[in-house]
C-alpha cells in the first residue's frame, strides 16, 4: 500500500529532470568555467603558463606584446591562472559547453589590441 | 611521558643496537630506521604491542640502495613508519604476509615498482603492470624517465 | 556439496561507469566460491611517477584526480602532507571549511554507494530516488567550490574559497531535505524483504579476520571495530567536533549499508556544528618558495576509509617521491575473504559491498575446465542467469 500512496505523490509533482538542451539552468555564483584574459591588463609575465597545472597556457613573447594561447581541451578549469595572476587579468566566464569535434578549434587566443 | 614516548623506549629496550635512527616529528607520527636484518623481529614485536594495521609500504630510490617503509598504525591512532635500506639487485628482504596477512598486495606492488623480492611470498604474479611488461624494467625506480620507458618499450611496440 | 569439478570465472576487468576497473579470475565449484584472484592495475596511470615531475602547486591538482569521488579527501591528505614538511598550519576557519567540504562529499559518496548497492540487487526505484536526492548535495558543493565533482577547494596553507552568509541558509535547508530522506530510507532498507533477502548473511567478515587483513573504513566498522582515523588521528578541526563513529556488529553487506546510512545523518549533524561554529578569520597562510627535504605521511578518513600519502621532499620545487594508497586496494584482501563460500550470484553486491568503483561487467567468459570450452557471456544474458538462480535459491 505504500507504494501506491508514494506513486500518487510523485505522479502530481514536477519532473526532477530538466530536458536539456532546450531548457538550460543557469551556473551558480563562482561557477569555475573558462578563463579569459582581459589583454588591457596582461603584462605578459607568463606566470599562467608556468603555474598551469595541464600546460593549457602557452604565452608566446614576452611583455606588451605577449600572445596567449588557451587551449581549451587541456584545461581542468581548477582557475589556479586566475588566482595567481598578479594583476587580475584572467576571469572565470560561466559557459561550460566547450566540447568540439576537431580540436583546433578548441584554442583560443588573445592579445593587446593596438 | 606521551605514548609515542613509552613506545619509543620500549623499541630501544627490545632492538637496541638494530635501531639506526629514531624521529618523533610531532604527535601520532614515529619515523624509525632499522638495520634490514632486524625486519621480522621488529615486526612482529610491534605486532604484539598493537600496531596490527598495516597502511602501506613505500618504495624510495635512493640512488645506489632502495628505501622500503613500512607503515603502521597503532589502533587507528599512532603512525609508525618502519624504514630499512636494501641493495638494488643483491638483496634479501624477508615476507610478513605470515605476521600481517593485510600486507599481500602491497609487497606485490613493491615487488613490481621497484624489483624488491620478498622471500617466502606466496604469490609474485603480476599485479599492476599489464602482461608482456618487460622483465627488470622497473617503473618507480629513478633510472627510469618517462623518456626512457618510451624509447625502450613502446618504440618496440611501433616498430611492430 | 561438492560437484568434484572447478570451474574458473574471470570476472571483469571492465566496469566503465565508476572509477576502478578490477579484474577477479573466481574458482567455483557448482554455485560456491571456493577461491578468487584479484587482478588489479587496469586504470593505473603512473600518477606517482608524475607527482614527481610537477611543482607542489600542480600537484594539488594532480592529486584532486587521483579520484573522481573523494576528490577533496585526496587533496586534503596532499596538502596536510605538505604542509608538515613545511611547518604550516592551516587557519582555524580554513580547518572547518575543509570538515564542512569532507562531510558533504562522505554524503555524496555514500549516497551513491547505497544507489549502487541498491541496483546491484536489482531494485533500480531505490536507486533513482538515491540519486534523485544526492543531486541535493552536488547542488550544495557547486555552489561552495564551483564545480560539481572536482571541488579544488584545499590549497597549500588553507582554502580557496570561503562559505559566504548567503549560502548557509541553502545548505541547512539542503541538510534537512537530506536528513528526512535518510531516515525515510533507513526504514526502507530495514523494512523492505527484498534487501534483507539478498544482503542479510552475505559477504560475512568478521572481526578478526577484518583486522588482520588490514581493512579500512565502513568495511572494518561494520564488521564491529571502532576505528575511524577521523576519531583517532584527527586532523582538520575534526578535533572540535563532536561526532559518533558508527559501527555495526552484522558484518555484511546489510551492517555495511546501515553503517553508511548511519554515517549520511552523523555527517548531517557535522556539517551543522561546524556552520555554527564556524571561527572568523583568514583562510589560506602564504607557502614558502623553498621546501626544505624531509619526509611526512599524512592520513585521512576518506569516504571509503583510511587514505595514506607518504611526502619525500629534496629541497627542490618537486617531491622527490610521492606514494598513495587509496582505501580500495586495502580493502581487497579483505573483499577475497568475504568471497568464499559464497553463492556466484552474491559477487555483484559483496564486491558492491566494499564500495569500490564498480560499475558494470559487459562481458564475462566461462572456462570449464575438463573439456576447456569457452562460453562468452554478455551483461544481460549473465544478468538474466543470476536471476533464476537466485529464484531458485529463494523457492
Amino acid at each position: 500500500m505504500a507504494i501506491i500512496a508514494e506513486a500518487i505523490k510523485w505522479l502530481l509533482k514536477h519532473p526532477v529532470t530538466i530536458k536539456y538542451p532546450f531548457e538550460r539552468e543557469a551556473p551558480p555564483k563562482g561557477f569555475r568555467g573558462r578563463p579569459v584574459w582581459d589583454m588591457h591588463r596582461c603584462i605578459g609575465c607568463g606566470l599562467c603558463s608556468r603555474i598551469c597545472p595541464s600546460g593549457a597556457i602557452e604565452i608566446i613573447g614576452r611583455g606588451q606584446e605577449a600572445k596567449i594561447k588557451h587551449y581549451v581541451d587541456r584545461c581542468l578549469f581548477c582557475g589556479q591562472c586566475s588566482e595567481s595572476c598578479p594583476r587580475n587579468a584572467i576571469k572565470l566566464m560561466n559557459d561550460f559547453e566547450h566540447a568540439r569535434y576537431n580540436r583546433d578549434v578548441m584554442i583560443y587566443e588573445y592579445k593587446r589590441e593596438t | 611521558m606521551r605514548r609515542e614516548d613509552r613506545i619509543v623506549t620500549k623499541l630501544r629496550e627490545k632492538l637496541k643496537e638494530k635501531i639506526i635512527t629514531i624521529n618523533v616529528p610531532r604527535e601520532r607520527r614515529i619515523f624509525i630506521h632499522i638495520k634490514p636484518d632486524a625486519l621480522r623481529e621488529s615486526i612482529k614485536f610491534l605486532r604484539d604491542i598493537g600496531f596490527r594495521h598495516i597502511s602501506t609500504i613505500t618504495g624510495v630510490d635512493t640512488g645506489d640502495s632502495i628505501e622500503l617503509i613500512y607503515h603502521l598504525a597503532l589502533d587507528g591512532s599512532i603512525e609508525l613508519s618502519l624504514k630499512l635500506k636494501v641493495q638494488k639487485d643483491d638483496h634479501k628482504v624477508p615476507t610478513i604476509t605470515d605476521i600481517i596477512p593485510g600486507v599481500v598486495l602491497y609487497e606485490r606492488e613493491v615487488h613490481e615498482m621497484f624489483g624488491v623480492n620478498f622471500e617466502g611470498h606466496p604469490d609474485l604474479s603480476p599485479l599492476i603492470l599489464p602482461e608482456g611488461w618487460p622483465r627488470n624494467i622497473y617503473p618507480l625506480r629513478k633510472k627510469y624517465t618517462l623518456e626512457h620507458l618510451r624509447n625502450s618499450i613502446f618504440k618496440e611496440e611501433d616498430e611492430k | 556439496m561438492s560437484y568434484g569439478s572447478i570451474v574458473k570465472v574471470p570476472f571483469g576487468p571492465q566496469h566503465p561507469a565508476l572509477k576502478e576497473p578490477e579484474h577477479f579470475l573466481f574458482e567455483i565449484d557448482g554455485e560456491i566460491i571456493v577461491n578468487v584472484k584479484p587482478r588489479i592495475g587496469y586504470n593505473h596511470r603512473g600518477i606517482e611517477k608524475a607527482f614527481e615531475r610537477r611543482t607542489y602547486i600542480q600537484n594539488i591538482y594532480l592529486a584532486e584526480r587521483i579520484c573522481g569521488i573523494c576528490s577533496d579527501a585526496h587533496t586534503t591528505c596532499y596538502t596536510q602532507a605538505i604542509e608538515d614538511l613545511l611547518g604550516l598550519d592551516a587557519p582555524p576557519r580554513a580547518r572547518y571549511i575543509r570538515v564542512i567540504v569532507a562531510e558533504l562529499e562522505r554524503i555524496h559518496s555514500h549516497s551513491l554507494w547505497l544507489g549502487i548497492a541498491v541496483h546491484e540487487i536489482g531494485f533500480d526505484t531505490f536507486f533513482m530516488y538515491l540519486w534523485r536526492d544526492r543531486e541535493a548535495v552536488m547542488d550544495i558543493l557547486e555552489l561552495i567550490s564551483g564545480n560539481r565533482v572536482h571541488y579544488a577547494m584545499n590549497t597549500i596553507g588553507g582554502v580557496r574559497r570561503d562559505i559566504t552568509p548567503e549560502i548557509i541558509p541553502k545548505i541547512i535547508r539542503s541538510l534537512d531535505f537530506l536528513e528526512k530522506r535518510t531516515k525515510y530510507y533507513m526504514k526502507a532498507l530495514r523494512s523492505e524483504r527484498t534487501v534483507l533477502k539478498r544482503t542479510v548473511d552475505v559477504g560475512v567478515l568478521k572481526p578478526k579476520d577484518a583486522v588482520e587483513l588490514c581493512a579500512v573504513g565502513p568495511t572494518l566498522r561494520a564488521s564491529g571495530v571502532k576505528n575511524d582515523v577521523r576519531g583517532d588521528d584527527p586532523y582538520a578541526a575534526y578535533d572540535e567536533i563532536p561526532f559518533n563513529i558508527v559501527t555495526d556488529d552484522g558484518c555484511d553487506v546489510f551492517s555495511r549499508m546501515l553503517v553508511r546510512c548511519g554515517e549520511i545523518l552523523e555527517s548531517i549533524n557535522m556539517i551543522r556544528y561546524a556552520l555554527d561554529h564556524m571561527p572568523s578569520g583568514m583562510l589560506r597562510v602564504r607557502m614558502p618558495m623553498a621546501v626544505k627535504p624531509g619526509e611526512a605521511v599524512s592520513r585521512v578518513e576518506a569516504p571509503r576509509g583510511e587514505l595514506i600519502h607518504y611526502v619525500k621532499s629534496n629541497g627542490s620545487t618537486r617531491p622527490e617521491r610521492y606514494k598513495v594508497r587509496s582505501p580500495t586496494l586495502a580493502n581487497i584482501p579483505a573483499l577475497c575473504r568475504m568471497f568464499i563460500g559464497q553463492h556466484v550470484a552474491d559477487i555483484p553486491i559483496i564486491l558492491a559491498g566494499i564500495d569500490p568503483c564498480f560499475a558494470c561487467m559487459d562481458r564475462l567468459v566461462f572456462i570449464d575446465v575438463k573439456t576447456n570450452k569457452r562460453k562468452s557471456l554478455d551483461f544481460e544474458s549473465f544478468s538474466e542467469m543470476v536471476r533464476k538462480q537466485r529464484n531458485f535459491r529463494l523457492a
